[in-house]
């Protein structure tokens, strides 16, 4: 089987539908001839022609506007941020308009709008380019929320957002962007709202997001050489969340660490603590712990930015302490 | 501001049909806003009222040339366009009642009226959305190969939002058959145009995006009427968009219940008061004489009667079930 | 016909307005925007227009300025020239509306549950070890039978966590196979215990294991047996009127059976002149009547003379506690009370410092809420002592049970006449039975014992009290 990034394999899902879906059309900025800044429309520009892959001015709040008008009128659009920071502009859109029009025509009108862009720290992006903000979107009623955590996910997800009805918010991290793993030629799905199992497990139970689940599976196997099995849960989509699946997980190994690069207050592990709590409390045989990012703006120096995303060593020190409760 | 047409019908590019429906339009409008005036301050309807008297012209002008298939993007002053693109009094009133049989099945009430069926895209309790969704149906339309436009009604409010110059850039560079209309009635609740606009004369932006744009007496149906019709012809044959300024002016205040003093006076009301577009037009039919009193007794009895039977289902219509309140977030009942 | 004009709505949550005044009056023509009447709003008057034109009909019972009318209510009506007005006959109630009442909200009436104070060590709470165990620990010790309460946690704040429970299963699973005799020695039973489990064939070492450690009695055997699913040779329930069991009676029961299991009850009797008591009670209703104060009962003088006898015996007062056994100054003693649905004992508080009138008064309110059930959970907790007097009932002497984590209880007979000897001579006394149940584990007999002839002492001569 070959091996492709998880940004070839969207665009291989992108392509696909592309040409069997004529109401796909793309808009962004530098997406059009340029192929997009991370390269999410590479050669689809010559495919398919400057309508459906249409080059924006800056104006986000205008194109995720235009967007909503053109997905209630037979078209299905997909806005590509490029930086999932641009998305604030539009937020007023997003959470008046995109989020609530299906409501509000009581079914009438559906919403297949695709909202993707890279997130997540590194590079010295600093702070205007290394955004998350997932947890909003999970918040709000109405959206789906995908992040992947490699290629193969990538597709199927992506090939499922493409038939998906419901504005969905796809997420990728720029660190995994060009990770490579076995990708099968042959399209398929993967649903919303199924998490994936990394690595079985039973001493403890780490949800993983994004680009923190391969640094997940270092730390474990480090852990592994001292006797200690982890069991490592990617969800896969923050809206619909898995929570049977992690509960099942907790239900065996008893602890559970949920590490995440984005914010702690109001972040997605304090979401699944809570349901754990709720539904799984004699399951657990210690506090429930989450690793975070730290919570401040993104600093532009390597040595600061180091300091604030979870490592591999500080994920292993996390495990370990949850371990010792 | 154009000059007012002729009112020769041969002249005209409208028959006399035609002109009498104009006339229709804009009274059953009229008085269906009366009518939720009445019920709102009787307690009736919930919420907020925007009502749309002194504005007919320019709804019904405008959507004289629509298809069912065309897309309407309205505002929160938006039951006129509501009729006017095809809703039923009845799914209007029972709307803003609350009802299950509104046309929103009481889920939107006045500022989240939808009626896909007849292309009644939303009206908005947020000013400047419909500008970028309307510019959204035009690259739909533009995209599936179809003749129809896309429309946003606004205000002189909206003119000053980011939402105006990016839905206009966009379909400007895009070519998109969109009418951008602006109903200046003067005033944002009660911050006058005069005060929040660096050129309050709306219309004149038009060049600013490179579309064309004109500005009309929008109490004219007749004026309203040329100028849409010219846009309409415009947008399906690929020439882009148009901006319409009608300048107009609302009589009522701007939400009912609402103290309309304070920011005008009593006298600036009555002078446009004068200018009525229903009555004016009702006059100006006659006096051509291009239809005989008979007709608009028989209009006016008609839409009476419409009114009051829309008003009697809405009042006996049945409520929402509270069981269905989390119904439609997502496309499919099975999604949590 | 007429058409309404009613109370309009002008703002969102509006319910109802105060009428200002009538711009119009009865009779008067009206046409579509005139003003009819005006409404106070907060900031200004607002002029409301009509929306129909004929005759304004205003009824006689009009609103009135000032009048708070709710939203919808018909104020007036337009006819046509020559109609009449439909007046209604009654006038319209609706239209003033009343002046909002807020709902008092009463708490639904709760039953007074009368739970153990925090520091008993009913099952699975903190004992005073502070002991922590985690939810699963716990889910999983229940599972296997494990009895935590003595383990040492491995986890990082020395929590029990699932490890140690299931360490501890798997070391008693290791022990090797025991004859039946070892396992009865090693099983803590009473003799009694012992022969009923075996002629009721119930499993010794499966009840010991259940009951954590403790020694197993005969209510324990009769227990497993009840328990058992009925078979042949079982008795069958018999059948009769039953009491479904409340919450205060299995509280009550455990609570008796934790005192038999838990301390080592020893109880001394001796039997006491109360003839200077009751002389000295006739004095204080003979004073404290006429002024209305209330009457100390023999229940608050036993209580005062208890608490100057446990100044001067303070183990009697005190509790095991850890690896310490602690002596508290203040002396709370509490009083048991019977009452239609069991039996409660409120705290008498501080008695060292009370005055004879306060502990009256205080004793008072305390029986009488607990007769009506509407003691709060403090007034039950904090005992450091407890009395219960039977005599009422003509019991003289009895054997009451210690009231958990206190050391000693007092029981109180009646005082009845009886002969008695003084300076060799035959002659009538009252005389009432001292029973005091005493935790061995706490305080041995003797000094027990000098406790209670230290109350005899004060019972025989009460002046002691009052000056010491």
């Amino acid at each position: 089987m070959r091996e492709i990034s998880f940004i070839e394999a969207t665009r291989e899902a992108l392509t696909t539908a592309m040409e069997v879906d004529p109401t796909i059309f793309i808009m962004g900025e530098g997406i059009g001839k340029r192929g997009g800044n991370f390269t999410t429309t590479l050669g689809l520009y010559d495919r398919f022609g400057p309508t459906r892959v249409c080059d924006t001015p800056i104006c986000e709040r205008g194109f995720v506007g235009l967007a909503t008008g053109a997905a209630m009128t037979g078209t299905r659009p997909i806005i590509d941020f490029m930086f999932i920071d641009f998305i604030l502009d539009a937020m007023g859109e997003l959470i008046n308009q995109v989020s609530k029009i299906q409501y509000m025509s009581s079914g009438r009108l559906k919403m297949p709008i695709l909202l993707r862009g890279c997130i997540g720290i590194g590079h010295a992006a600093a702070t205007h380019h290394s955004g998350s903000y997932y947890p909003f979107f999970v918040n709000i009623p109405g959206f789906r929320v995908v992040v992947p955590s490699n290629a193969y996910d990538a597709k199927g997800l992506f090939a499922t957002a493409l038939q998906c009805d419901d504005p969905v918010i796809f997420l990728e991290h720029k660190s995994i962007i060009f990770n490579k793993t076995h990708v099968p030629t042959e399209e398929y799905t993967i649903p919303f709202g199924k998490a994936r199992i990394v690595r079985e497990g039973r001493d403890a139970t780490v949800v993983a997001l994004c680009s923190m689940v391969d640094k997940t599976i270092v730390a474990s196997e480090r852990l592994a050489k001292d006797g200690y099995s982890i069991e490592i849960v990617d969800p896969r989509t923050l809206a619909p969340l898995d929570l049977a699946t992690i509960l099942e997980s907790v239900h065996k190994t008893g602890r559970l660490l949920v590490v995440d690069e984005n914010f702690q207050p109001c972040g997605i592990g304090a979401e699944i603590a809570a349901g754990v709590i709720d539904q799984a409390f004699d399951d657990l045989d210690a506090p429930i712990k989450r690793l975070n990012g730290a919570h401040t703006p993104v600093p532009y120096s390597p040595t600061l930015e180091g300091a604030i995303v979870p490592t591999v060593d500080t994920i292993e020190q996390a495990i370990r302490d949850l371990l010792a409760e | 501001m154009s000059d007012s047409p002729q009112l020769d019908s041969n002249q005209l590019d409208i028959k006399k049909d035609q002109l009498l429906t104009l006339y229709r339009n804009m009274l059953l409008i009229r008085w269906c806003e009366e009518q939720l005036a009445r019920s709102y301050a009787g307690g009736l309807i919930h919420g907020a009222c925007h009502t749309y008297v002194g504005e007919e012209a320019v709804a019904v002008g405008v959507c004289a040339h629509l298809r069912p298939e065309d897309a309407v993007f309205s505002t929160h002053r938006g039951h006129g366009h509501a009729l006017a693109k095809g809703v039923h009094p009845r799914a209007l009133i029972a709307e803003l009642m609350g009802r299950a049989t509104g046309c929103s099945m009481g889920r939107g009430g006045s500022m989240h009226l939808f009626s896909p069926e007849v292309g009644m895209m939303g009206t908005s309790g947020i000013v400047g959305p419909c500008i970028l969704q309307a510019t959204g149906a035009g690259y739909s339309f533009k995209l599936l190969k179809k003749d129809n436009v896309g429309v946003a009604f606004f205000g002189d409010g909206a003119s000053n939002n980011g939402a105006f110059h990016e839905g206009l850039n966009m379909a400007a560079i895009w070519d998109l058959p969109v009418l951008f209309i602006c109903e200046n009635n003067l005033y944002a609740t009660e911050v006058p145009i005069s005060y929040s606009a660096g050129n309050p004369d709306v219309g004149a932006r038009g060049v600013a995006y490179g579309i064309p744009s004109v500005i009309v007496d929008g109490n004219d149906v007749l004026a309203v009427y040329e100028a849409a019709g010219e846009a309409v012809r415009r947008a399906r044959s690929g020439g882009g968009p148009t901006l319409i300024e009608c300048k107009t002016y609302r009589t009522r205040a701007h939400s009912e219940g609402m103290r309309d003093a304070g920011y005008r006076t009593q006298e600036e009301v009555e002078a446009w008061k004068e200018r009525d577009p229903v009555k004016t037009y009702k006059q100006r039919l006659l006096d051509a004489g291009l239809a005989p009193e008979e007709d608009f007794e028989e209009i006016e009895a008609d839409t009476q009667a419409l009114i009051e039977d829309a008003a009697e289902f809405a009042k006996n219509s049945p409520w929402p079930d509270a069981a269905t309140a989390t119904n439609f977030i997502y496309s499919e009942a099975s999604h949590a | 016909m007429a058409t309404e004009i009613r109370m309009p709505r002008l703002g969102w949550t509006m319910e109802e307005g105060i009428f200002g005044e009538w711009l119009k009056q009865d009779g008067d023509k009206v046409k579509m925007g005139d003003f009819l009447f005006t409404i106070e709003g907060d900031k200004a008057t607002q002029e409301i227009e009509a929306f129909d034109e004929g005759i304004l009909r205003i009824p006689p019972d009009a609103a009135k300025p000032g009048d708070v009318i709710v939203v919808g209510a018909i104020l007036a009506y337009t006819v046509r020239p020559g109609e009449a007005a439909p007046f209604a006959t009654e006038p319209a109630a609706s239209a003033v509306a009343k002046p909002a009442v807020p709902e008092r909200v009463t708490a639904a009436p709760q039953a007074i549950t009368t739970h153990a104070p925090l520091t008993q060590n009913a099952a699975g709470r903190n004992t005073e070890h502070s002991v922590t165990i985690s939810p699963r620990a716990r889910r999983v010790a229940g599972e296997l039978g494990v009895d935590w309460s003595a383990l040492n946690g491995s986890g990082r704040t020395g929590r029990i966590v699932e490890r140690d429970i299931r360490a501890a299963a798997e070391l008693a699973a290791q022990q090797p196979a025991e004859s039946v005799q070892a396992q009865e020695e090693k099983v803590r039973a009473t003799p009694v215990a012992m022969r009923m489990a075996q002629e009721a064939g119930v499993d010794l070492a499966e009840l010991a294991a259940q009951k954590a450690g403790v020694r197993i009695e005969r209510a324990d055997v009769e227990a497993a047996i009840a328990a058992r699913a009925p078979s042949t040779s079982a008795a069958q329930p018999i059948t009769g009127e039953s009491i479904p069991v409340s919450n205060m009676r299995k509280l009550i029961a455990q609570r008796m059976l934790e005192s038999t299991h838990n301390t080592a009850a020893v109880t001394l009797n001796t039997e006491v002149d109360a003839t200077a008591l009751v002389a000295l009670r006739e004095q204080l209703k003979a004073a404290f009547t006429p002024r209305g104060y209330s009457v100390p009962s023999y229940n608050d003088l036993f209580a005062k003379l208890v608490a100057t006898a446990l100044q001067e015996h303070p183990l009697l007062n005190a509790r095991w506690q850890g690896d310490e056994i602690v002596m508290p100054k203040e002396i709370h003693i509490g009083l048991a009370v019977d009452t239609p649905e069991g039996l409660l004992v409120p705290v008498l508080r501080n008695v060292q410092a009370q005055s004879l009138r306060g502990l009256a008064d205080q004793s008072k309110e305390l029986i009488a809420k607990a007769q009506a059930r509407k003691l709060s959970a403090d007034a039950l907790q904090g005992g450091t002592f407890t009395i219960t007097n039977l005599g009422m009932y003509n019991i003289d002497g009895f054997t009451p049970l210690i009231n958990p984590p206190q050391c000693a209880i007092l029981g109180i007979g009646r005082i009845v006449k009886k002969p008695a000897v003084v300076n060799d001579q035959i002659v009538p006394r009252a005389m009432v039975t001292l029973s005091l149940t005493f935790d061995h584990r706490v305080v041995d007999g003797a000094p027990a014992a000098r406790f209670l002839d230290t109350v005899r002492q004060l019972i025989e001569t009460p002046l002691l009290a009052i000056t010491s």
